[in-house]
């Protein structure tokens, strides 16, 4: 199913500060995403974590500091340029466009194809294969999420759950080796929740790729995170294991602001 | 789905036979109506790519209109280099498009009806340089076109003289399988780029520019694109109009036609190829109508009589004001919304016993006003 031999880059950041008129949103944070992994970033609501990932996509360009994937340096690269590197994201809030989800999955298949204004104006032979080889692979990622059933559907008239797979599967067309999944299972019940959690551990056994995840609900951060790294106030408080972060001081001091018996936070 | 690909097929070619034999019954008023809204169908089509398909506003359509227009007309004709006229008429197109690209340090960047401000000055700015540079534009008085000849063919009434089945072949007859081919190359690659990868990049662009640039589209460069792209077809419909009028003026392309090309593609319904042409035809042949059977209608007075009633011109500008008010409140997505609408509602209706699969039933209605996009 993949062609990729290699493992992914390591994502490196360093030291990133950003600030929006006077306010600190990140201070200094630090965290190295280990190839293949899954690692999570959690912190209460307001600690920097969206603004985290579009740091990382491109879309805010940092105070300070650096984000580097492998040997290539990201943070003054424009967010298409970060695309074509193999880092592809989802949005908190669901961003499709209009069309049928197989539009919406085309389209992350832009960075991997080629033809222009031209070729598709003239509907070159080129140009033809081309789309239709996408459309093969596409329906496969639909398939692998489980929106096979929908895939010529209009997005408009789906679920949320299936709109935020939608995302979830559009990211996953960009053949990225990073794949960052702001709040994937965000309003979502359980069946989807743990359905949208399988999903996540089967491509990246499958696809082998690195996954960045921002998540609220603490139980499927625990079940997938091989790694965690606490944001509060835009500061790292804790990182670490699952495990080591649920018994961290500092940590349940942010999420409850007293002791606390180390319940579920979310 | 083959089945339903089939029956369109068959539509598309009886409407190809039909518009072929039409010049066969028609005469040369009809012709010329038919002419205009290839034309301006053509053009509409452009514009739909830009504000429909990219969303983004253009109020300086008639300026790249006129770019096309008397680039043909200066490229061809004498004063002028004097090139073959179907060596004009390519270049004319180009020199649209480059005007256009001329154009992309702010039509790449700015966005939505900001750039429908910005290219307001376009429009003030070609018609001034159409009334001033006399020596290449003609002036006031603007220039004669130059007939399109194609190899030893001319596109005039005779040279060579021409009968088919007993119908004198005259420049309306020519012109009309000219424009007819010329239409057809249109809308084969308007719909080749919305159906293709940039088609989806313009759409990504319009609905979250956010979620376009994470997706790897190069933002500026495609909204360039799109405005070039939308000049070439805007200079190749200002040829077909030349070589329908015979004569360029400068008044003809002021901000009303803008205006107008904005029209045909809200009431057509944004971003859609059929739409665009649907819209193209109603604005452009309406006026001619009431003006030829004015004496006919009620509350329009004849031309050039003044008995206190509306003109034919004025009472087509009401009509279709009318038009656009109506579509916007009640059928937001344009004609070929409803007509969409309208057939699912009918296919719902026959096959209603039956659970049929709702993916090829409704479609959501592509709003022509857009909600603002969400920051991430």
């Amino acid at each position: 199913m993949n062609d990729r031999t290699t493992a992914p880059p390591v994502l490196d950041v360093r030291d990133i500060t950003v600030r929006f008129a006077g306010l600190t949103a990140l201070d200094t944070v630090s965290f190295t995403v280990v190839p293949g992994s899954v690692h999570a970033i959690i912190g209460p609501n307001g600690a920097g974590k969206s603004t985290c990932f579009n740091v990382l996509s491109g879309l805010y360009r940092p105070a300070s500091g650096t984000v580097r994937l492998g040997d290539t340096e990201l943070t003054r690269l424009a967010p298409h340029r970060i695309a074509a590197l193999g880092v592809a994201r989802t949005f908190q809030n669901i961003v499709t466009t209009e069309g049928t989800v197989a539009d919406n999955l085309m389209l992350g298949r832009h960075i991997l194809s080629r033809a222009g204004f031209t070729a598709s104006a003239l509907r070159l032979p080129s140009a033809v294969r081309e789309q239709r080889e996408h459309l093969a692979r596409a329906r496969e990622i639909a398939e692998l999420v489980g929106l096979g059933p929908h895939f010529d559907s209009p997005v408009a008239l789906l679920s949320y759950g299936d709109r935020k797979r939608v995302e979830f599967a559009r990211a996953l067309c960009l053949e990225p080796s990073v794949l960052l999944l702001d709040e994937p299972v965000a309003g979502m019940n359980a069946a989807e929740r743990a359905r949208t959690a399988e999903t996540i551990r089967a491509v990246r056994a499958e696809l082998g790729l690195s996954v960045v995840l921002v998540e609220h609900d603490m139980g499927l951060v625990m079940r997938l995170a091989d790694e965690v790294t606490v944001l509060d106030f835009g500061r790292v408080i804790a990182h670490g294991t699952p495990d080591e972060v649920r018994r961290d001081p500092e940590v349940l001091r942010a999420y409850l602001g007293t002791e606390a018996t180390g319940e579920d936070a979310a | 789905m083959s089945e339903l690909l089939r029956r369109y097929r068959a539509w598309t070619v009886l409407l190809v036979v039909l518009l072929c034999a039409l010049p066969f019954y028609l005469d040369a008023f009809w012709l010329r109506i038919g002419l205009f809204s290839m034309a301006a169908a053509v053009g509409a089509v452009g514009l739909g790519l830009l504000s429909g398909t990219a969303g983004q506003l253009s109020l300086g359509h008639a300026f790249f209109l006129a770019v096309g227009a008397y680039g043909y007309v200066w490229l061809a004709g004498e004063p002028g280099p004097g090139l073959p006229p179907a060596v004009a008429v390519v270049l004319a197109v180009l020199l649209a498009g480059a005007a256009g690209g001329l154009f992309s340090p702010v039509a790449g960047r700015v966005r939505g009806i900001y750039l429908g401000v910005a290219t307001l000055a376009l429009v003030f700015l070609g018609h001034h340089v159409l009334l001033t540079a006399d020596s290449i534009t003609g002036g006031f008085n603007g220039r004669s076109v130059p007939p399109l000849e194609l190899g030893g063919f001319t596109f005039t009434a005779s040279d060579p003289e021409l009968t088919l089945l007993g119908v004198p072949f005259g420049a309306e007859e020519r012109l009309w399988y000219l424009s007819l081919a010329l239409f057809a190359l249109t809308w084969f690659t308007a719909r080749g780029l919305r159906r293709g990868r940039p088609g989806r990049a313009l759409v990504a662009l319009r609905d979250s520019e956010t979620a376009a640039a994470v997706m790897g589209v190069h933002v500026a460069r495609y909204r360039s694109a799109a405005f070039v792209v939308s000049s070439m077809y805007a200079g190749l419909a200002g040829v077909m109009l030349a070589l329908a009028f015979r004569r360029v003026v400068p008044d003809y392309f002021s901000l009303a036609l803008s205006v107008d090309y904005l029209a045909m593609i809200v009431i057509g319904g944004l971003g859609s190829v059929a739409g665009a042409t649907a819209g193209a035809v109603f604005v452009t042949a309406l006026p001619l109508l009431m003006t030829r059977y004015a004496d006919q209608l009620p509350l329009v007075a004849a031309p050039g009589t003044t008995d206190g009633a509306v003109g034919p011109t004025e009472a087509a500008r009401y009509l279709y004001g009318a038009a656009i008010v109506l579509i916007l409140l009640f059928a937001p997505d344009g004609l070929h919304g409803l007509v969409r609408r309208t057939r699912a509602r009918i296919h719902r209706r026959r096959s209603a016993p039956k659970d049929a699969d709702p993916a090829t039933e409704t479609h959501p209605p592509a709003s022509a006003v857009r909600a603002k996009e969400p920051t991430p």
